[in-house]
């Protein structure tokens, strides 16, 4: 969907990261909300409407709404899932705000990732009635096997995992938010236990409690905040369903990459910074080729040479914390406000299904 | 049909030590997992049919810590998607050899020897 920065992100707001937050979801949303509106300079009242997505494990929207004391609320939508959602859920506000449904709409994502519901044992499809009597649970096996058959196609090792890896570290080293600050020499790297190969603790992000909040307005109202420009959001056989899928090792973005570059009028040269999807390192390296960013031949040495270093400059997912993916969107809105980009890349990743977006600088 | 129903004569199967896949009485296909329609033509009849039970290890991951409760204490295992000749994929653990000798493209062959009873295993030929 080519927006045309029809629609601007003019305030964002997070909560501290932890692994215990020690309060509820709905007061974890609140609070980012509250911060995203702060930061956008808006009171409550001027927010009509709320979009969420969740997997069952937070604060519905009409309750944020209540909490925030707006009186009465416009579209309001708690959106099925997960990943998938971070980067389209700015597409789904914009076409409010684009058609005239919406003045301002509060986007968030609140979650006790770590101490409440977990993600490690969360549903991978119907394919579990097959898979699940074999001890295969939860999302980092099924991710593991795709990263298999990925590494063994692309000429990637874990030296390369570890320079995803170590340089997220050393992009989250000046970010108070992040969790994980330390830098990660090799041999720390490949000390960590497996989870499941090839895929060691430091390559899967860390459950998380926090939220993050977004406040999506018309241009008019916020003139000088970062535009949508586009967003896509699709999918396609993969690594969701392995059965029948002809490539394992597809993701989201071999299927919403060529749309996202056609719906934008651009080309992956334009992107000053992107903010990829690193739930698991083996993320990276796929979408930066997936995307045009690096040609695949030269993917090991890029790695190597951590010429990747201007992806997720805050530490990403892996590093700063995960809220859903809607961490990496914030880190979008910032980096386009330090007025050295101009053109940020987000993204979201469920497996072979996701979402995308290009912002822009007005 | 019921899932139940669906995957009934499978499991009958494999409880017998063998393993059948279906195929399609229109399109000729194989369909594996167990599908009510035929996921290329849309075919509704899907009888089982017995596969040869040869197979190349298409991908696989080394389960060091598990997500499901009740083989927490049982790793290291291997988890792994099959390519059969018939042209389906199945999946299964491979047993019968230490985990860091699977590779991609090992030819294995379906066994019911294991410590799962009733579910079909690949071992390394």
């Amino acid at each position: 969907m080519g927006l045309r920065g029809k629609a601007a992100v003019a305030g964002i707001g997070m909560t501290a990261l932890s692994r215990r937050s020690g309060r509820g979801e709905l007061a974890l949303a609140v609070e980012a909300a509250r911060a995203a509106l702060d930061d956008a300079g808006m009171a409550p009242g001027e927010l009509d409407a709320v979009l969420s997505y969740h997997m069952n494990d937070s604060a519905p929207a009409i309750r944020v709404a209540r909490a925030l004391r707006m009186e009465t609320i416009g579209w309001h939508n708690d959106i099925s899932g997960g990943g998938t959602q971070a980067a389209s859920i700015l597409g789904d506000a914009a076409m409010l705000v684009a058609c005239g449904v919406a003045r301002a709409v509060l986007v968030y994502r609140a979650l006790n990732g770590r101490s409440g519901v977990r993600m490690n044992t969360a549903s991978t499809g119907p394919q579990e009635r097959f898979t699940r009597p074999y001890g295969m649970a939860g999302p980092i096996p099924m991710f593991a096997m795709a990263a298999t058959r990925y590494l063994a196609e692309s000429g990637l090792g874990e030296e390369h995992l570890h320079a995803v890896v170590a340089q997220s570290r050393d992009n989250a080293a000046a970010n108070p938010r992040a969790l994980r600050r330390d830098p990660l020499p090799l041999a720390g790297y490949l000390a960590a236990p497996y989870v499941c190969t090839p895929l060691r603790t430091v390559d899967c992000c860390q459950e998380t409690d926090g939220a993050c909040a977004l406040i999506v307005t018309t241009p008019a109202r916020a003139p000088s905040a970062p535009r949508l420009h586009a967003v896509v959001r699709g999918g396609g056989p993969g690594c969701s369903a392995m059965d029948r899928a002809p490539d394992v090792t597809a993701i989201f973005s071999s299927y919403v990459a060529p749309a996202l570059w056609a719906a934008a009028g651009m080309a992956p040269g334009d992107v000053d910074v992107p903010l990829l999807y690193d739930a698991y390192s083996w993320l990276v390296p796929r979408q930066l080729t997936d995307f045009g960013l690096v040609h695949p031949a030269d993917l090991p040495g890029h790695l190597l040479a951590r010429a990747h270093a201007r992806v997720n400059p805050h530490g990403g997912l892996l590093s700063e914390g995960y809220v859903h993916g809607l961490n990496n969107t914030a880190q979008a809105v910032r980096e386009l406000r330090t007025g050295h980009a101009e053109v940020a890349l987000v993204t979201g990743f469920g497996g072979s299904y996701g979402s995308a977006a290009l912002l822009v600088r007005p | 049909m019921g899932d139940d129903d669906l995957s009934g004569p499978y499991l009958a199967a494999c409880a017998r030590g063998e393993l059948v896949v279906q195929r399609c009485a229109g399109c000729g296909r194989r369909v594996h997992p167990p599908e009510p329609e035929c996921p290329w033509c849309g075919g509704g009849e899907l009888p089982f049919a017995p596969v040869s039970g040869a197979g190349q290890v298409h991908t696989f991951t080394v389960v060091h810590r598990s997500f499901a409760p009740e083989f927490r204490g049982r790793e290291p295992y291997v988890l792994a998607w099959i390519d059969l000749p018939e042209g389906v994929r199945a999946f299964g653990r491979v047993t019968g050899c230490p985990p860091e000798r699977v590779r991609i493209g090992m030819p294995v062959r379906v066994t019911f020897e294991d410590d799962l009873p009733d579910l079909p295993q690949w071992r390394p030929l």
